[in-house]
């Protein structure tokens, strides 16, 4: 086979390097982030762990595999946000994390159930999503599994323990070493990020990024998925016609010098029509998208940036200091260049949509820093139109810059789907695990 | 006539009318038949198909989700003509095919007085991809093309889609739960998508979103096209002046059960008006300032779809507002505050009179409210006048909202020098409270915001350039000035500040006849020069067969306003310059844009255009 994975080093205690471990589970995120402890073992952060488009099977393994690993003990737990690709496996795995010891668990403040706003938001976005699984299922028009797969993503997949209201309230059940609830943390950008005391003592830092709370964007948010809840129901009954059938008008008479013919005319009403269903699913995954914690992590003078799937709505106060797009806001400004310029790590966000890694990031980045993309083809998008994820540009644009240490999920074998061979062997400074599973990289 | 017929004998002919008469609603259903909400209006005449067809519109009444045609009006029909058109009506299609082509021929008209030409669409596209010629090139418009609660002008329909839909059953406002609501009979929705058309066809690279200003101003600039048309309805406007004792713009107005007992000149909010007891208590969104009250009411928000001015000014709001429809209201409410200003200053001498007179007397007698209706009717075609020349002094491409402050006073400016009201100081400052500035201006003041004027004999064009009359231009006078324009742009690259290596389009060029303030005819031509180049890079051989494979576009371009000048001794000198408003590429730019795409999500077209897409941009509206 042309891609033999090696066996994986252990992480020797003490070495004083940190490993990313990302697990292949298909379209989704899980991230296993394992940092020395000063007196010896591993002290371990959780990020995100869930898939759901292209779901290869391999979780249960996957899960099985992370227990072991870090023997039910975990220091600090992070839920990016509430998509089912980052979170489902809490859900499905909730027997294996019902033993686990958790210090800390961290969300971004669109989780806090303290906040009256962000509760609106959350619950005008989960009505949305109802709404619009039902309106698609009752569509069924070719092409809508990408937004069945969104609506679906923000509810979790009911049934067989993985729905996302499991999930959150397995996220909120911990409890730490001592017997204690687990606190759970809920930031915004800038705010000091609290570190469970083992990773103090291990000497990692920690910096949150993103979410902004731009109120305005916030609003957006609120607006549309409460447009889209007030607005007709569509899915219901069958569309009335408007006007009494003695209007209508059997025999259409064209007009004597017409600019087009009738035919096309109905075909341009037709073409012209937005598809609303698959805008509203879109934006509402977008809005879930944009919630995303970002977090940047020191470790030992290297940095490590995590940035859950967040998008251009969230990125923009970090990197360019204002709505992209006005006067003044085209660069980026000299803190972020600074942190890119000098990164070591970057998990490649939104399983690599173009949306969620700008161009001018992947031209700031350090060269020969690694990245890590946690994905599947084929869910997502259209490559046609340049929206397919992951998108081929930018990971081929990566790979230039970050000088070939680029991994992908994709290119180790798991359960019963073989590694993409088109992909390549996996660089040189990753290492996979025994049979696949997942993918190491030692910082 | 026979050759030996009597020219001095009369003709019998009957002349056809300047105008024909046509009802519509003032502003929409909603209003029921409230202060002249039924109104007629006179629009050119000209004969008509049944649809109706004409020269500039065709409305194709086919609804695309019931997939029926309906049937056409022929607003020739004797029994139309002598009504002066079919009285106003929801439940018959072929009135709404009748407001629809009334309110948007009016906005086409307001457009041509105002621009001093005639106005022509954007050229149609084939679905080869290939524009079409020897057709006459109508728009389109499809009173009820499909059940959303929508309304956009789709350049690849080559046409106005509108939509229909059903109130909210849970939050209708003044309309019936699950009633049905027609977009098309909507006269701000009518405006603001026809001025949408009119700006693609009078600019067409200004569609192209490269920066956050661009659809801002696009969804800005269509409605004040809509709000300063609530200006010329008399009658609201003389109940809304006693509404609000003159003021106008108060959001809420009294009504009838408040006004008894309240101070001059003081609005209603709705935390002031007690519990109402009556429809007559509850107080009034102020019409003339709302935009399309009855959508915005069955979407189930409280009042009209936008506002002209809803918060107070904020120069901070401007660096973080970026959805566009919020940002478009930045600049409306820029507008409307010089537009009130100089109102409220053009109008306070009657008010000092008035107090003069009798005291604080909440009542405006009659004759000072026709006086105020007349001053503000005529400052409100006055501003539209203002703004809708100011398109031509835009820059071809990536227009921000500085770049339009400026066109504004460079516009102004151009035709009224003597600023006897206030208009350019009005609007310098209401931009200024908002924070819009222009970027390249030193100094906040007119003489600098305005383009540079260049000097006569600084940049000539040849003699043979062609201006016409303000009938229009022959097809061989347009071929010959196209011909005369790239040659001489070629020629003058590099002292116009382009590429000298690649080739240069004159993708429009207009002979404009306005009259200035001394009343004299000025004539002048607008000319749009572009340069394009393509990223990433495409060949020029890929570029003419019209492979750019979805490469983004980066345009260089320049707008110049270019005089006739008139004839001294006998001889009439070259053209020349008197305006060069360039937006040439910088990284800066090229970096904006590059971000805005990406934001936007922006990907070519049917028709290869990367332009807004207003059906998404209007969702929701």
């Amino acid at each position: 086979m042309a891609n033999a994975p090696r066996p994986s080093p252990a992480a020797a205690p003490g070495s004083g390097k940190v490993r990313i471990r990302m697990y292949r589970v298909g379209f989704g995120d899980f991230f296993l982030m394992s940092v020395p402890r000063k007196g010896g073992g591993l002290a371990h952060v959780l990020i995100d762990c869930g898939v759901h488009a292209k779901d290869l099977g391999a979780m249960p393994e996957a899960l099985k595999l992370m227990q072991a690993e870090t023997g039910g003990e975990l220091a600090l737990v992070i839920m990016t946000h509430r998509h089912a690709d980052h979170i489902s496996g809490f859900a499905t795995g909730k027997a294996i994390f019902g033993g686990f010891k958790v210090e800390r668990v961290w969300m971004s403040w669109f989780e806090d159930p303290t906040d009256g706003k962000a509760k609106q938001i959350q619950a005008g976005l989960t009505a949305a999503a109802e709404r619009l699984q039902a309106a698609l299922a009752a569509r069924a028009a070719p092409g809508d599994d990408q937004y069945a797969a969104m609506a679906s993503n923000i509810l979790g997949v009911a049934g067989a323990g993985g729905s996302n209201q499991v999930a959150l309230s397995v996220l909120h059940g911990f409890r730490t070493p001592d017997g204690k609830s687990t606190p759970v943390d809920y930031y915004s950008a800038g705010q000091p990020a609290q570190l469970p005391q083992s990773l103090i003592d291990a000497g990692l830092t920690a910096q949150i990024l993103g979410p902004p709370t731009d109120l305005a964007l916030v609003a957006q948010m609120d607006n549309k998925a409460h447009q889209y809840l007030t607005a007709e129901g569509d899915d219901a009954e069958p569309a009335a016609p408007p006007f009494a059938r003695a209007y209508v008008e059997p025999a259409y008479r064209e007009p004597r010098k017409p600019l087009f013919s009738a035919r096309e005319v109905e075909k341009h009403i037709a073409d012209s029509q937005p598809d609303m269903l698959a805008a509203a699913a879109q934006s509402a995954d977008n809005a879930i998208n944009n919630q995303s914690l970002v977090v940047l992590f020191g470790y030992a003078g290297k940095t490590m940036l995590f940035c859950g799937d967040a998008q251009w709505g969230n990125w923009a106060n970090f990197l360019f200091g204002g709505p992209i797009g006005a006067s003044g806001t085209a660069q980026l400004t000299p803190k972020a260049k600074g942190i890119l310029g000098s990164l070591d790590f970057l998990k490649v966000g939104h399983h690599g949509s173009t949306n969620a890694t700008p161009r001018d990031v992947v031209a700031a980045l350090k060269l020969g820093c690694c990245a890590m993309c946690s994905t599947e083809p084929g869910a997502y998008g259209c490559a046609k139109k340049g929206t397919e994820v992951p998108r081929t540009a930018l990971l081929a644009a990566l790979e230039k810059q970050t000088q070939g240490h680029l991994a992908r999920a994709d290119q180790v074998a798991v359960a019963n789907t073989p590694a993409d061979p088109a992909l390549g062997a996996l660089d040189a400074a990753f290492t996979a695990g025994p049979s696949g599973q997942f993918i190491d990289y030692l910082l | 006539m026979p050759r030996n017929q009597d020219i001095f004998a009369p003709s019998t002919r009957i002349e056809p009318p300047a105008e024909r008469p046509l009802k519509v609603y003032a502003y929409d259903p909603s209003r029921g038949r409230r202060l002249g909400n039924s109104l007629q209006i006179g629009i050119r005449y000209e004969k008509l198909e049944p649809g109706p067809v004409g020269s500039r519109f065709a409305v194709v009444d086919y609804d695309g989700s019931q997939k029926v045609y309906y049937d056409q009006v022929d607003l020739d029909d004797p029994m139309i003509l002598i009504q002066g058109g079919l009285d106003p009506s929801e439940v018959d299609p072929r009135f709404h095919q009748q407001m629809v082509y009334a309110v948007a021929t009016e906005t086409l008209e307001r457009f041509e007085a105002a621009l001093g030409r005639r106005v022509h669409w954007r050229r149609p596209v084939g679905d080869s991809g290939k524009t079409i010629h020897g057709k006459p090139n109508l728009l389109y418009l499809h009173p009820h093309a499909m059940r959303q609660a929508n309304a956009f002008y789709s350049p690849d329909a080559h046409g106005i889609l509108f939509g229909y839909f059903r109130a909210s059953r849970t939050d209708p406002g003044e309309n019936l739960p699950g009633q049905t609501v027609f977009t098309c009979l909507s006269h701000d929705i009518i405006a603001h998508e026809t001025t949408h058309a009119i700006v693609d066809g009078v600019r067409p690279y200004l569609m192209e979103p490269t920066n956050i200003d661009v659809p801002a101003f696009h969804e800005a600039f269509a409605d004040l096209a809509a709000l300063f048309r609530h200006f010329s309805h008399r009658e609201t406007l003389l109940d809304t002046l006693q509404r609000t004792g003159g003021k106008l713009y108060d959001i809420h107005l009294r009504n009838d059960g408040q006004i008894g007992g309240e101070a001059a000149g003081q609005g209603a909010t709705p935390a002031e008006a007690a519990d109402p007891q009556i429809q007559a208590d509850i107080p009034l969104a102020n019409p003339l300032i709302a935009l399309a009250t009855q959508f915005g009411q069955a979407e189930g928000m409280h009042g009209g779809l936008r506002s002209a001015l809803g918060t107070p000014p904020d120069p901070r709001a401007i660096r973080t507002t970026t959805e566009p429809h919020a940002r478009g209201a930045i600049l409306v409410a820029a507008v409307f505050d010089a537009f009130f200003t100089v109102y409220m200053a053009k109008t306070s001498p009657l008010f000092r009179i008035n107090r003069a007179a009798q005291g604080t007397r909440e009542d405006l007698p009659q004759p000072l409210a026709d006086l105020l209706a007349a001053e503000a009717s005529r400052t409100a075609e006055m501003f539209f006048g203002v703004c809708a020349r100011a398109l031509d002094y835009c820059p071809p491409v990536d227009l921000t909202f500085g770049d339009f402050l400026r066109a504004l006073i460079t516009a102004d400016l151009d035709l009224y020098p003597d600023d006897s009201d206030g208009v350019r100081d009005a609007l310098m400052q209401a931009f200024r409270l908002r924070g819009i500035v222009a970027d390249e201006a030193q100094f906040f003041s007119e003489g600098s915001l305005c383009w540079p004027r260049l000097a006569p004999d600084a940049l000539e064009l040849p003699r043979e350039l062609a201006f016409g009359d303000p009938n229009g231009l022959t097809g061989d006078e347009q071929d010959a000035n196209g011909d005369i324009l790239r040659t001489w742009a070629e020629k003058n690259a590099r002292r116009l500040g382009f590429d000298p290596t690649i080739d240069i389009d004159v993708p429009s060029f207009h002979p404009m006849f306005r009259l200035c303030q001394s009343g004299a005819l000025k004539t002048d031509m607008v000319v749009e020069l572009i340069q394009t180049t393509y990223d990433p890079p495409v060949s020029k051989a890929d570029v003419e067969a019209g492979r750019t494979n979805g490469a983004m576009p980066l345009r260089a371009g320049m707008t110049l306003i270019v005089a006739k000048p008139s004839v001294l001794d006998g001889e009439r000198g070259p053209p020349h310059v008197r305006y060069a408003i360039p937006k040439h590429l910088t990284p800066e730019r090229v970096g904006r844009q590059r971000a805005a795409f990406g934001v936007q999500g922006v990907v070519p077209s049917r028709t290869g255009r990367f332009g807004i897409d207003f059906a998404l941009l209007h969702e929701g509206a």
